[in-house]
């Protein structure tokens, strides 16, 4: 057999989306790497690159080769094949003409229920070259493409016009016709340092001739290393360090395929702009790294990644410093525009800006975040007063220039013009607050007025959407109210508030302008403890631990969140998977026994194992119900722990079912004692245990 | 070969005329009505439906009531200009040939950082979508590039690719000027005519007009008895007129929001009902189109067997 060989696949493009690059990269090469595998041509290796201009797909180590393979063909049974005679009957006889032997040279199969005629054959692989052009059509059909489009007068379909193909194996150019296009060998350096095309000799030295002869850092992490080294160095060099995040960076990286870094200056004076709006303009529309000085003080100076090297980085440099002037001469211009009026000032224009149709004007919300927020005020121990005067001013940095510029800034502008306003500090930082989290992993509001305001305003927002009966669909969230429900929990359970969560959306509910569907509450409570099971998830909770838990319904967050965590201790100790398994059975026997009565008669008990369950339940009782009181559920458990050998000394000695009635009734109400008692905080009979 | 840098404005849009001239464009003439862009003129609106082939170039006058800043501000205008090129079917080359026109301007690719950044243009009031980029000359946007999918809500087909300078912006740069008003539009026996000679009034007394001054109770009816208007002549199958209904009222509720007499929620049905208009119009070019045969189909194809 022939050593395996390199295959290579690049669609090469017009200008591909950038904030979409690396997952299609990532799909091609997965579908590349599945197809082959699925396909016997299994490789050693699949790589996958991507740039602005193309994808492209290697894979090393590629048999040459399908393995053959054996094909079984099932025809009649023996019965239905043969006559009384032994001879081969017409099924018989057709099998064989299908199979294109004769009756004889057939095979036999047999099952349990029988043998059958078989038709056996080795089918030959297909060599890698007869395979892969069909393969990768496949694979490129099944992109999930973000937005499909048709350019000319073709009928194809991509997410750019598609200019060249090149699909080899090794030195072999592979016959094959991908979007439209005929596969050869010529691929495409950088527009401007090489725009002839660029003829690959082999798969093998794709990245090598694209970087050495095409001014093309064809590997997406390579370029992307690159650009940070060249930060780093340039910000360095600058007497500064650069502020940079992963997202930035991946959408550099896809912007450019020869990446140059360059420092540019802007006038100082902006520095008396808020930082984050400054932050904002570099990196959000025009993806620059702004500097920060040894203090973290931003730096009148940012770091822009060409795609050249310039023959006159001068002149590039002195492009990018015009772009970003007008830019944050504007910024400058809301800055002190903005301050000329307060924020409460603003808040009569509140009435003219429409929150929902049905649910009224910006105004309106406001008023009824501030009612639900006064009612948390005492759990959170803040001001009702401040708190009043934040929820009213809350929503008016919306109203400012700043903000209708940079809507990323809402909450932060708040904060800002609050402070300058004199507002108190406590309401200022609140504004912002209210907010948080923004995303998955983003910090809770640090105070109780932003606490306080940021729950109030979710709980409002879900609420009212509910009741116009737009809540959340398949993929559809429109009002975002998954992210709000899961802050609203966050909020109540990592800040530790005793909230009844129930009570807050009734009230929520009842202060909608709609008439809302009776149960709207629950509907509501049931939609975020579904987001809870999804934030337990992401924690690595098991299912069955949150299901133990939500069959209590507790209503405060809090509460559901401190008997989660005993449930999860309680299922670390030894004795759990029995007294699991022992309520599972105590449930089986409840429900098989329909009427129990309240109460079991101490005094009825007339076996040893069942008086000392009894007796320790009657214990285990008395220490376990100060600690329910005080949410201490993990103390809890641990005592109720201590009552496995009384449970399984009862259920291996004593007979439940009875054919005394009395007894019988007094046992099962013993056990629905003990089931109460464990129900007190979650189901455990739906923990894993064996029964 | 990189060209050397027209000098004046006027120079800009010879350069450009000529070199999309060379390419077969036909170079018409800024549309007499006020529009928001270069895409609203019917040589593109309209010629980028059904299957016409179809080649043009032009300056077009574009207003942006919201956009005036009472001549204060170096950036910005209400009335400024769009270099637009419409190729239909849009060549497999137009980016190549794109970068030869800014070549043509002056701008060597190898001294400045030329590129394409996504941005997918969409109308909602022409009811129009399409898939492309804004071209960044070091990191500004100077051009935007665009696919047509859809116009008046029917899919293209062909597909016309349309490209649409930002002329003060370039011709800033070509001068490297900070303001606009600084740029020399072209040069008399007394010296260079600036751009501001021409219009820092008409920016001032228009920006009055737009914030302050326009008649908003003349004005709703007004949109009122264009889109009645327009309906019959749609009804009527007089696309072209119907469509000078659907620039007016288009306009005229740009009008009305730069005076913010229009809600949040009002602005959208607006939209819509300009978006409707702009779709019946669509439709009734398309059967008018049809009904004469598509007469460009046959000259293409005429020139086509002409040729081999």
């Amino acid at each position: 057999m022939s050593p395996p060989a390199t295959l290579l696949l690049e669609i090469g493009t017009e200008e591909l989306p950038p904030k979409s690059l690396r997952r299609l990269s990532d799909a091609l090469t997965a579908g590349i790497r599945e197809s082959l595998e699925s396909n016997g041509l299994g490789a050693d290796a699949v790589i996958g690159f991507c740039s602005p201009r193309r994808l492209a797909v290697q894979a090393q180590g590629v048999p040459l080769r399908q393995p053959d393979r054996e094909v079984e063909r099932k025809g009649p049974s023996l019965k239905a094949a043969f006559d009384a005679a032994g001879a081969p009957t017409k099924a018989a006889l057709g099998f064989a003409r299908s199979c294109g032997v004769e009756v004889g040279e057939l095979g036999r199969v047999e099952s349990g229920k029988g043998t059958w005629l078989v038709y056996r054959t080795q089918q030959p692989g297909g060599n890698v070259q007869s395979v892969v052009p069909d393969l990768a059509a496949q694979v490129l059909a099944a992109l999930p493409l973000p937005k499909r489009m048709r350019w000319s007068d073709l009928d194809t379909e991509f997410v750019r016009p598609v200019h060249w193909v090149v699909l080899m194996l090794d030195a072999e150019v592979l016959d094959a016709q991908l979007l439209g296009v005929r596969a050869g060998n010529l691929t495409r350096g950088h527009r401007a340092h090489a725009p002839e095309p660029l003829s690959i000799a082999h798969a093998g030295q794709y990245a090598q001739i694209l970087e050495q002869q095409g001014h093309v850092i064809a590997d997406f992490s390579r370029r992307r290393a690159r650009i940070a080294g060249q930060v780093e160095q340039q910000a360095a060099a600058a007497g500064g360090r650069a502020l940079s995040n992963d997202a930035l960076l991946d959408e550099v990286t896809a912007l450019v395929e020869w990446p140059v870094a360059l420092v540019g200056d802007f006038e100082p004076q902006y520095l008396r702009v808020p930082p984050e709006v400054l932050i904002c303009t570099m990196q959000g529309n025009q993806k620059y790294f702004p500097l920060l000085d040894g203090n973290g003080k931003l730096m009148p100076k940012f770091i822009a990644i060409a795609n050249l090297e310039s023959r006159d980085p001068q002149r590039v440099r002195a492009g990018n410093e015009r772009v970003i002037r007008p830019r944050l001469a504007d910024a400058g211009f809301f800055w002190d525009q903005d301050r000329k009026q307060t924020l409460a000032a603003r808040e009569s224009e509140l009435a003219g800006v429409v929150f929902q149709e049905q649910l009224g004007n910006l105004a309106d919300k406001s008023a009824r975040v501030a009612k639900l927020g006064e009612r948390l005020a005492g759990t959170l121990d803040c001001d009702p007063a401040l708190l009043r005067r934040a929820a009213h001013i809350a929503k008016c940095d919306l109203l400012t220039e700043m903000v209708g510029e940079f809507p990323e800034l809402q909450g932060t502008m708040g904060r800002y013009y609050a402070i300058n306003d004199g507002e108190p500090q406590a309401v200022a930082a609140a504004l912002e607050e209210q907010y948080l989290p923004r995303f998955a992993g983003d910090a809770i509001p640090a105070s109780p007025l932003g606490r306080a305001l940021g729950l109030a305003e979710r709980l409002d927002t879900l609420a009212g959407i509910f009741a116009i009966g737009q809540r959340p669909s398949g993929e559809k969230d429109p009002f975002a109210l998954r992210r709000a429900a899961l802050a609203a929990l966050r909020i109540t359970i990592e800040g530790e508030l005793p909230l009844d969560l129930l009570a807050l959306i009734e009230q929520a509910v009842a202060a909608q302008p709609v008439d809302a569907q009776p149960g709207l509450a629950d509907e509501v409570f049931d939609f975020m403890m579904e987001r809870l099971r999804a934030y337990y998830q992401g924690q690595g909770v098991g299912t069955l631990h949150f299901e133990a838990v939500l069959a209590r319904r507790p209503r405060a967050p809090l509460d559901f969140h401190r008997r989660l965590q005993a449930v999860v201790a309680f299922t670390e100790l030894p004795e759990a998977h029995s007294l699991a398994a022992a309520n599972k059975r105590i449930r089986n026997i409840l429900r098989q026994a329909g009427q129990v009565p309240e109460a079991f008669a101490a005094e009825r008990l007339c076996e040893p194992a069942e008086r000392r369950l009894a007796e320790q339940l009657r214990r285990v009782e008395r220490t376990a119900t100060p600690l329910f009181e005080r949410q201490d559920y993990r103390s809890a458990l641990n005592e109720m722990a201590s009552l496995r050998d009384a449970v399984d000394g009862f259920f291996d000695e004593v007979l439940v079912m009875d054919e005394d009635r009395t007894l019988r009734a007094n046992r099962i109400a013993l056990l629905n004692s003990l089931s109460r008692l464990f129900l007190q905080i979650a189901d455990v009979s739906l923990l894993p245990g064996e029964t | 070969m990189t060209a050397e840098s027209p000098e004046t404005f006027q120079d800009l849009i010879s350069a450009l005329q000529r070199f999309w001239s060379d390419q077969g464009c036909t170079v018409l003439q800024s549309y007499d009505m006020e529009m928001g862009a270069g895409t609203n003129h019917p040589a593109t609106f309209l010629r980028a439906i059904g299957p016409e082939p179809w080649r043009a170039a032009y300056v077009q006058a574009s207003r942006r009531p919201t956009d005036g800043r009472y001549g204060d501000n170096p950036n910005r205008l209400q009335h400024y200009y769009q270099f637009q090129v419409l190729l239909k079917p849009s060549p497999l080359d137009i980016q190549e040939v794109y970068l030869a026109s800014l070549s043509a301007l002056g701008i060597d690719p190898l001294v400045h950082d030329i590129r394409f950044v996504e941005d997918n243009w969409e109308s909602p009031t022409l009811g129009a979508r399409g898939v492309g980029w804004e071209v960044w000359l070091n990191g500004m946007e100077v051009t935007q590039f665009t696919y047509f999918q859809q116009v008046g809500g029917l899919e293209c087909r062909p597909v016309s690719g349309e490209i649409a300078y930002g002329l003060e912006r370039i011709a800033m740069y070509l001068q490297g000027r900070d303001s606009i008003y600084d740029l020399h539009w072209g040069r008399s026996v007394h010296g260079p005519v600036t751009y501001g000679d021409i219009f820092h009034q008409n920016e001032v007394e228009q920006s009055q007009f737009n914030f302050e001054l326009a008649d908003t109770d003349a004005l709703f009816p007004w949109f009122d008895a264009c889109e009645a208007q327009c309906r019959a002549l749609t009804a009527a199958g007089l696309a072209l007129p119907a469509y000078e209904q659907v620039l007016k009222a288009s306009h005229t509720f740009n009008l009305l929001d730069a005076r913010h007499a229009i809600s949040v929620t009002e602005r959208q049905r607006y939209i819509l009902r300009i978006r409707q208009l702009a779709q019946a119009t669509a439709e009734a070019y398309y059967a008018g189109r049809e009904a004469l045969g598509f007469p460009l189909l046959d000259a293409a194809s005429a020139a086509e067997s002409v040729g081999t």
